[in-house]
């Protein structure tokens, strides 16, 4: 499988919108092709000098597209993301936060059938591979070229350890933010994959959060699959049971989805684990 | 948002799926009701049962007592607002019916268990089926639960039952809605005994008809500890939940989550320092901010801003970098705030304050 993430192409959808217009101006700053975008009933404006399409299928005639970064809103999210599926777009970034649940679902049906589109997000920071491309919009001030791989679930922890690491010298290959809501597409297992593969990364960064057992099944990815040195933190030791905090994904349902039970895991797998951010960033060389 | 058993039973009953007869009593209207009668205390939480929230009634004479009593009653923090009369059903066999978002899967699921009722949850071996939720197979899972139930003859009603129950799922834009006890009456009718219903906040914009007495929850701003030491506020989910872990290591007793977003500005800032100020134990407040979309600098001003407003604040304990953190601290310096260089100081410095 090709780099997703290396694409050359790239789109964005709602590219009207303020959202979207700001984060493509920092895009193009940071030096990625941005393309073009798409905006409903806006074709034929221009944002940035990009030309808007009022659809994929239109922009596609002059373009051809590696990546999709959506920031349309909530409730016309999923028709946005199924059209980008329905064009065969390799990766989709979706960064929109606030989609229902019944909207995903739907949407993970179509991905599932779809052989060509991969989904990360939604409530997505997106990915930073610094130097070489920004899609979404984690900050590119606080990178540094390198050979970390960072995963995560939270979009300002991803940046904190980012920063921090940057601080001391420790560059990264990719900062990669799954997003916070409880269905999403790319997870954990994937980006470990990823990071496995490539042989510019020589170590791992994983965080998480309370709520669900993504941490878990990743945990025995690593026990199985992950040679590379791995480093983890959980955010919410403290949180109490049945509350959300924030994210859509983060409610503590049952015991073994808690940070202690997920560091637990993550520790007889041969993960090093971290109680604090600082922590973290100190065991990473 | 979790929903009221009346509330839930409403929507049940509209998409076509048999509810007990019954009326909603309210303090000042406690009309007559048809005997026997079981009158239910609506409290936002579960074991209502063995809190003593279900009284039996058999004369209208007790009916005013049981009522005053059950207004009176505080289960788990609660008192009811409503309660609801319902019809006294004949029970034959109490059985467990659920349909639930499955994170695992992305995708819809039925539970059911031969043993309803409210030991459930010390049941073991579920019975589970996976739903396709655009074209879920009724006539297969119909079939399936009335074999696992015990049920054949009753096939076609339990087809109609799962497919009226995923109708009232996606309509309602629920993320799990549990019927416990899917009641079997003597003379043979599915009737849904008591019902549990959580909805997805995140669809209430094409919902104007949502009107229930759970509001929206607030997701943001969640109380830990109410007796706490220490207010902590930061940006992002994640970084708010390291926050209070972290004053947690430190020694602190954190009272609050807060996740101030990426808008952190003096008006969301003033309505957080105005909700720290009511925990009755707070002494300090951790800021914890780091600025990746959102400038430090306009973080610093707002921090100054609300802190002028609101007299009687507790000592702040500021981390703040990022974009703009050298603007910040001249704005915070000017302003005599002190900015500190990272959590952990922050938090020793606000142990040492809180100490002192």
């Amino acid at each position: 499988m090709p780099n997703l993430f290396e694409g050359k192409n790239v789109i964005v959808q709602g590219i009207t919108g303020a959202h979207g217009q700001f984060q493509t101006k920092a895009m193009l700053k940071a030096g990625t092709n941005v393309v073009a975008g798409t905006t409903p009933g806006k074709g034929g404006q221009s944002i940035e000098n990009l030309p808007v399409y009022n659809s994929i299928q239109e922009l596609q005639e002059d373009f051809q597209v590696d990546i999709s970064v959506i920031f349309v809103p909530a409730p016309f999210a999923k028709s946005a993301i199924i059209e980008a599926i329905d064009a065969q777009i390799p990766l989709i970034i979706t960064v929109t936060e606030g989609i229902p649940l019944h909207d995903m679902l739907q949407v993970y049906e179509r991905l599932q059938k779809s052989a060509t589109s991969t989904l990360l997000g939604p409530n997505s920071p997106g990915a930073l591979l610094p130097g070489v491309n920004k899609l979404g919009i984690i900050p590119t001030a606080f990178s540094k070229p390198g050979t970390v791989g960072i995963v995560s679930r939270s979009g300002t922890l991803t940046y904190e350890t980012m920063a921090g690491l940057s601080e001391k010298g420790v560059g990264q290959k990719y900062v990669i933010g799954i997003g916070g809501d409880m269905i999403h597409g790319l997870g954990y297992q994937a980006c470990l994959q990823l990071f496995q593969d490539d042989p510019d990364v020589d170590q791992i960064v994983m965080i998480g959060e309370i709520g669900g057992t993504e941490e878990i099944d990743a945990a025995l990815f690593i026990k199985n699959h992950v040679t590379k040195p791995v480093y983890s933190y959980i955010a919410g030791h403290h949180a109490p049971t049945g509350v959300q905090l924030g994210h859509a994904g983060a409610i503590l349902g049952s015991k073994h989805e808690s940070a202690a039970a997920k560091t637990r895991v993550l520790k007889v797998s041969g993960a090093k684990t971290a109680t604090s951010i600082t922590e973290l960033i100190s065991l990473v060389k | 948002m979790n929903l009221l058993e009346h509330e839930s039973k409403q929507l049940l009953s509209a998409s076509q799926i048999p509810v007990p007869l019954g009326k909603i009593l309210t303090k000042d209207q406690v009309q007559e009701v048809s005997l026997p009668a079981v009158l239910k205390s609506q409290v936002p939480t579960g074991g209502r049962g063995k809190a003593g929230g279900i009284l039996i009634i058999d004369t209208q004479e007790k009916l005013e007592e049981a009522a005053k009593k059950l207004f009176n009653l505080e289960i788990k923090g609660h008192l009811p607002q409503v309660l609801l009369a319902e019809e006294k059903l004949a029970i034959a066999r109490e059985l467990y019916l659920s349909l639930l978002i499955d994170r695992k899967t992305s995708s819809l699921k039925l539970i059911a268990h031969t043993n309803g009722g409210v030991e459930v949850e010390e049941n073991k071996d579920f019975a589970s089926w996976l739903v396709d939720y655009s074209k879920p197979d009724i006539n297969t899972l119909g079939q399936a639960l009335a074999e696992y139930f015990i049920l054949e003859d009753k096939t076609f009603v339990l087809q109609d039952l799962i497919e009226n129950l995923i109708t009232c799922f996606k309509q309602n834009d629920a993320t799990l809605i549990e019927i416990n006890p899917l009641v079997v009456t003597e003379d043979g009718k599915i009737i849904a005994g008591d019902c549990k219903m959580t909805l997805d906040d995140a669809a209430a914009f094409r919902h104007p008809e949502w009107n229930f007495e759970a509001k929206t929850a607030e997701v943001n701003f969640v109380t830990i500890n109410p007796e706490g030491n220490v207010a902590t506020i930061a940006n992002g989910a994640g970084l708010a939940m390291a926050t209070v872990d972290a004053a947690y290591d430190a020694g602190l007793i954190p009272a609050n989550f807060l996740d101030i977003g990426g808008g952190a500005n003096t008006e969301s800032l003033l309505k957080a320092f105005n909700k720290i100020i009511e925990y009755p134990n707070v002494q300090a407040i951790i800021l914890n901010v780091f600025a990746g979309i959102t400038r430090a600098d306009e973080v610093a001003r707002a921090i100054v801003e609300a802190q002028k407003s609101i007299s009687n604040l507790p000592p702040l304990f500021i981390r703040l970098t990022g974009t703009n953190s050298d603007e910040a601290k001249e704005i915070l310096e000017k302003n005599q705030i002190q900015m500190l260089p990272n959590l952990e100081s922050c938090l020793k410095a606000a142990k040492e304050s809180i100490d002192a």
